[in-house]
């Protein structure tokens, strides 16, 4: 399988330690570790969003020096923060994921319904709670259309049908051959994904399967916490 | 739309402010007499009223409050911040500071007959020095208290030093005077000399913005955001900074500090017509030439020797407490 990403020896001072990892097309991910382990910082490291030691090579080709539009046609970021200082309507931040598409409007509109904002399109951003806010910068990024989709904690603020329905989407996108990669919180979620990332202290600590990765000893010396994994706790992604 | 009344609507107020500032003033005119002045008719006394005195008083305004309208929409975009303008963040003080450094060393120096080509340049050094001390003081995206505070700590360090040549020249009277000028702002005696001086290069300024509204509705809405989304941020801040800050430079150079343009049209006209930046760059502009038109307007029309720096104070303070006041 070719790599989608290549990430070699990613380091940034005081919150990452030479991360590798590569990431395949129709991959589902998910990232997982303590507060301040560096779950954000590496997301942004893969998206070339800080200085970073190290390498990402998009299909061999290096990361940074891709010009700046074309790296958005292959690669979406969502970041954790989604504050909007200024009352554009939300059908206009989302058409801004249109930006490096020289603002064609495709996919806008199934962006919107796809994050159940159809009926928010006309108000002003800054008039949106925590969660609704969370999904606007979700369908942005989904309407970039980058097969390469880097989620930073998408629905730690989302209600759990919104919260279940970004997973879906997720798997979709994946399924028509994305590679997402989420971070979160919820280990019992993280089981469903493909590929576990585990991160401690900046280090890559746990990478494979969610069963191999996700095992008592290790959430004990990530987390501090005694876990044992029930299969049949496990939620499954209702079908629609 | 609303939109699509804008541009009609922002210009016949220019249009209007500006044959106003040609017909008022101690020696009123008709709009018939100005109009036939201005194509080289007219009697001798008219022309010379509307031809050497009027209208380069009413271009040179037009383009200060262009500068600062515009000034003032990038400010806000590159700060993320609606609460952002050259005034308030002390931009507008370094362009005063260099300039009255100049204007206060000419006695000394002999300069004088360098000093109208000198005060641009000053005022241009001066405002970089400030924009650099704010970009140091309050990091991008900084909130509104980190980023108004800074503005004020600036604001009172550059207002000492210019206080400082204040006194400094208390004997000279008529460069104290030319300095308290610039402190107050206004449009009084402008020549073609400060037209060439400032309006073309503030045109050009203009022009440079305006295909960079696009990118600017990113950047207002986050750096790393605006990044992955396919704009060139690094490049796209040192445009806006550059811009803003030559604009802000050049109006302060021609016409003093003039307070509050800034922050108060962009956030009237982002009020009216919402914040797509390729529409609220070039209403701005306009909008903020119709403004100080007409606050010049208010100058000369009142006979207390108002000056333009304290009638867009007198306006734009109010106008910022009820927009602190108001919820967002």
């Amino acid at each position: 399988m070719s790599a989608a990403l290549h990430a070699a020896d990613l380091s940034v001072p005081g919150r990452l330690e030479a991360v590798s990892l590569d990431l395949g097309p129709g991959e589902l991910v998910a990232m997982v570790g303590p507060n301040g382990a560096g779950k954000s910082t590496l997301i942004q490291a893969l998206a070339g969003l800080l200085p970073a030691h190290g390498t990402v090579q998009w299909n061999g080709q290096s990361l940074s020096h891709i010009p700046a539009a074309e790296r958005a046609r292959k690669l979406a970021w969502v970041g954790q923060e989604a504050h909007f200082e200024f009352a554009f309507p939300v059908r206009e931040v989302v058409a801004q994921g249109r930006f490096a598409w020289g603002d064609d409007l495709t996919g806008v509109a199934e962006a919107l319904a796809e994050l159940d904002l159809t009926f928010l399109a006309d108000r002003p951003a800054t008039r949106l709670s925590g969660g609704e806010r969370h999904r606007v910068g979700l369908a942005r990024a989904l309407a970039t259309q980058a097969p390469i989709q880097l989620w930073d904690e998408p629905v730690a603020q989302l209600d759990v049908r919104h919260a279940l329905e970004v997973m879906r989407l997720a798997r979709r996108l994946v399924d028509g051959g994305a590679t997402v990669v989420v971070s979160l919180h919820d280990l019992r979620a993280a089981y469903r994904f493909d590929r576990v990332l585990v991160l401690d202290q900046g280090h890559l600590v746990g990478n494979g399967r969610p069963h191999e990765v996700l095992t008592a000893a290790l959430i004990r010396q990530v987390f501090r916490v005694e876990a044992t994994f029930v299969e049949s706790l496990v939620p499954e992604l209702p079908e629609m | 739309m609303r939109t699509r009344l804008a541009i009609p609507v922002l210009v016949a107020l220019l249009v209007l402010a500006f044959l106003a500032s040609l017909a008022f003033g101690e020696l009123r005119l008709s709009y018939a007499q100005v109009l036939s002045a201005l194509m080289g008719g007219g009697d001798d006394i008219a022309r010379t009223v509307v031809r050497d005195f009027r209208l380069p008083r009413a271009l040179v305004g037009m383009a200060a409050g262009a500068a600062l309208g515009a000034s003032g929409v990038v400010m806000q975009a590159f700060f993320r911040n609606p609460l952002a303008s050259p005034g308030l963040l002390g931009v507008s003080s370094g362009g005063a500071l260099g300039a009255v450094a100049v204007l206060a060393l000419a006695p000394a120096t002999g300069f004088a007959a360098a000093t109208l080509w000198a005060l641009p340049v000053a005022s241009v050094l001066g405002a970089f020095g400030a924009t650099g001390a704010v970009l140091m003081l309050a990091q991008r995206g900084a909130g509104t208290e980190r980023l108004l505070l800074s503005g004020v700590a600036l604001n009172a360090l550059l207002g000492a030093g210019t206080s400082f040549l204040l006194t400094t020249t208390a004997g000279h009277f008529e460069v104290n005077a030319q300095i308290l000028f610039w402190l107050m702002g206004g449009l009084e005696s402008r020549s073609w000399e400060h037209v060439w001086m400032g309006v073309p290069a503030i045109l050009a300024g203009c022009l440079l913005l305006l295909p960079l509204g696009r990118a600017m509705d990113l950047l207002s809405l986050g750096e790393q955001s605006a990044q992955s989304l396919g704009v060139d941020v690094r490049r796209l801040r040192r445009q806006l900074i550059v811009l803003s800050t030559v604009l802000t430079a050049l109006a302060t150079a021609v016409g003093g500090i003039i307070g509050f343009v800034g922050l108060v049209v962009p956030h009237m006209l982002r009020i009216a017509f919402g914040p797509d930046h390729r529409r609220l760059l070039p209403y701005s502009m306009l909008g903020g030439a119709a403004f100080l038109l007409a606050c010049d307007l208010v100058t000369r029309t009142f006979p207390l020797g108002l000056r333009l720096g304290v009638v867009t104070s007198l306006i734009g303070g109010p106008f910022f407490l009820w927009l602190l006041r108001r919820p967002r």
